[in-house]
């Protein structure tokens, strides 16, 4: 084979395995995202959701290791998770239960999640490490990652699924790539998913049809919580392995963009999802060249508000179309 | 769902409500505090007295008043919170959930400096037209999404959170490629002339006649609303818009003018910030201002004589937080903490002694029958 074509190859296969690990952190907590949207409420605090996660599972991992030095090394990684998903789900319920047990507003209760997820996260890391920045000063541990066998020597192919160093991708990467096709099987194959998207498209209705809608709106709102939580714990024991003050740098809201830039739709979701987590991996390569990194951030945002305006101009010309044709087929009045 | 920013209780039940919320809040606060602190009520004395001057007689009888700066930084952050705060509650009115306060406000500043770098002149004619300048900017930043919104049903939460990822973008870019001092030794602009920096009122401080601006603008977003004809407007469409549309009030109108006047309001604290605190622009600007002003709006039930109120309120917690961070073993993010719990508490309607009072009283009738 040519060598320079396996080089072209071998650059974009890294270039691919970047842009998957970039994504994995957005495209879980928009999936989560989309699970609530569809529900019928927002979420808004999926940044916080993340962040809780993302704390609680590098705390858990490291204080696993220091309390328990006997337990071999690979179940801290997995105390972490058990630790990081139950903290994101919790507050995921805490606002389930404010909005829908005390009546507070969905936005402005999520602004409040995501406000409490950002000051407890940094009080309670100053107040076990010491440190406000990181938790630089305990060992915690990532979460293993699937190394795909006989593949290494493969050139193109085994630099996508084993990632530039041959290390293979962490495990949280294969859940986000399994998460969406999942997912679409579970909102629209199975009676759980037709009745979740019953109650976000007509409340009454579902109400009146006997779906049981704040269980269906708890039910959405915790399964939000888990995907958001996968996300963050991917960001503190995967990409990095360790927990920053603020390292989901507003991830949380580029995945609810991604809900919206995505058509409300699990592919879509999907794909917007990995246009931001590339347009990440671009701004850090394009910085050699002569293009400001600041100008490859703003796209994807652009991106979105173009799309959302389009999205809207178009659902408007169906719902036209539609009235227009039942209009054509009723008995001409007068 | 209801309305989180309609205030249709009466003025002392508000008080005692606001007063139960705050407490909640507080004690919320407290109670995570004594779990990790050594020193917990110090602590918390810190937070609560930390933003009082010491005012006194020295032993010669002349009055002395320390602590001064502290009294300083309260009206500084007070200042800039009125003016977010009023940057949320005018869109809030109108039941349009704008986050972009914090993108507004990069723009705002960074025009204000712009035209402070390049425009010379006297300060009679430099500082109007920075502030002009910067309200302008966050005028069309805010018409922009209402725009999209009133036109195209386009998500006002989602177009500002993007809008403001551009705004802040956009900012980094200005200071590092194109407004950046050569001299200096980190990324920041040359320092403001002289001509275009407000003069301070109040010795080591930076409080400016900005002060008086920010409550003049509590009371214009006052008449705007109750006052004028567009700000009706607004206030009906954020009851019942489909009763707004129905009597012919120009929903789109009043939707994207509410979020371009709260625009307004942060591209002014945008100006505050720029000309009358730093003085030259950072990188970074300290992010999350707009969130605060959430906090101040909420709490003033959207009404605009009320926010500066509730902003000193607010700047009181802060420069306390600030005093509680330096003498004893807690952060200043406690401040966050108790700012979310006061976020929860406000907009959940139905939580209130009442609240209480009625779950433990059903808690134990089902024991008694159980």
């Amino acid at each position: 084979m040519n060598i320079e074509l396996i080089g072209w190859g071998t650059f974009f296969a890294t270039l691919l395995a970047a842009i998957l690990r970039a994504s994995a952190p957005i495209i879980l907590p928009a999936l989560g995202g989309l699970v609530s949207d569809l529900a019928g409420s927002v979420n808004v605090a999926l940044e916080g959701i993340m962040l809780i996660a993302a704390f609680f599972g590098v705390l858990a991992s490291a204080y696993s290791a220091i309390w328990f030095p006997t337990v071999p090394t690979w179940v801290h990684p997995w105390v972490g998770l058990v630790a990081g998903l139950s903290g994101g789900v919790l507050v995921a319920g805490l606002l389930a239960v404010f909005h829908l047990e005390l009546g507070a507003d969905l936005i402005v209760a999520g602004i409040g999640i995501n406000i409490l997820a950002a000051g407890l996260t940094v009080f309670l890391l100053v107040s076990i490490t010491g440190d406000k920045g990181s938790t630089a000063t305990l060992t915690s541990f990532a979460l293993p990652c699937l190394h795909i066998p006989f593949v290494d020597h493969i050139p193109v192919l085994g630099t996508v699924l084993n990632g530039d160093g041959f290390a293979g991708h962490n495990i949280i990467v294969y859940v986000s790539l399994l998460a969406a096709p999942a997912l679409a099987w579970l909102l629209y194959r199975t009676r759980f998913g037709l009745r979740l998207r019953a109650v976000g498209e007509n409340r009454d209705a579902a109400l009146a049809a006997g779906v049981s809608v704040k269980r269906m709106q708890y039910a959405a709102m915790l399964l939000s919580g888990v995907l958001a939580s996968l996300g963050g714990i991917f960001l503190g024991m995967g990409y990095l392995t360790l927990f920053q003050a603020d390292m989901t740098g507003g991830r949380g809201f580029l995945a609810l963009a991604a809900v919206f830039l995505g058509g409300r739709r699990p592919l879509g979701t999907f794909i917007a999802a990995v246009v931001f987590g590339a347009s990440t991996v671009f701004a850090a390569r394009l910085g050699a060249y002569e293009i400001p990194s600041q100008v490859v951030f703003m796209l994807p945002p652009a991106l979105t508000i173009i799309a959302l305006v389009f999205f809207n101009i178009q659902r408007r010309r169906k719902i036209e179309r539609r009235v227009s044709r039942v209009a054509a087929t009723l008995p001409q009045a007068g | 769902m209801s309305n989180p920013v309609k205030g249709s209780k009466s003025w002392p039940r508000q008080l005692l409500r606001l007063a139960f919320v705050l407490a909640a809040a507080l004690g919320c606060g407290f109670i995570l505090t004594a779990m990790v602190s050594a020193e917990p009520v110090k602590a918390y004395g810190a937070l609560l007295t930390g933003a009082w001057p010491d005012f006194g007689w020295s032993e010669d009888g002349s009055f002395t008043a320390r602590r001064i700066t502290r009294l300083g930084s309260l009206i500084e952050d007070a200042t800039t919170l009125t003016l977010v705060g009023l940057a949320v509650a005018i869109p809030f009115r109108a039941r349009q959930f704008s986050m972009g306060a914090d993108g507004q406000l990069f723009l705002g500043a960074l025009a204000a400096a712009a035209v402070s770098l390049h425009v010379s002149g006297p300060s009679i004619l430099v500082i109007p037209a920075a502030c002009l300048a910067a309200m302008t900017i966050g005028f069309l930043f805010g018409l922009f999404p209402g725009i999209l919104k009133a036109r195209f049903d386009a998500n006002e939460i989602v177009t500002t959170l993007m809008l403001n990822v551009i705004a802040v973008q956009l900012y980094r870019l200005a200071i590092t490629d194109w407004m950046r001092d050569p001299k200096g030794g980190f990324i920041t602009t040359p320092p403001l002339p002289d001509a275009a920096t407000l003069t301070s009122l109040l010795m080591r401080t930076n409080v400016s006649w900005m002060a008086l601006v920010a409550i003049c603008a509590a009371i214009g977003a006052w008449l705007l609303i109750k006052r004028t004809t567009i700000g009706y407007e607004i206030t009906v469409v954020g009851e019942n818009p489909k009763f707004a549309a129905q009597v012919g009030i120009p929903v789109a109108k009043a939707t994207a003018l509410s979020m371009a006047v709260g625009g307004l309001f942060s591209g002014l604290a945008g100006f505050h910030i720029s000309n009358g605190l730093l003085k030259a622009l950072p990188v970074d600007l300290p992010p999350g201002l707009g969130f605060e002003g959430i906090v101040v709006a909420l709490l003033a039930r959207n009404n605009p004589l009320a926010i500066p109120l509730v902003a000193i309120l607010y700047a009181y917690l802060r420069v306390g937080a600030q005093v509680m961070e330096r003498s004893s073993d807690v952060t200043r993010e406690m401040v966050l903490i108790i700012q979310a719990f006061i976020i929860l508490f406000v907009v959940a309607e139905r939580f209130g002694p009442t609240f209480i009072v009625n779950w433990l009283g059903k808690r134990a009738l089902k024991e008694r029958t159980a």
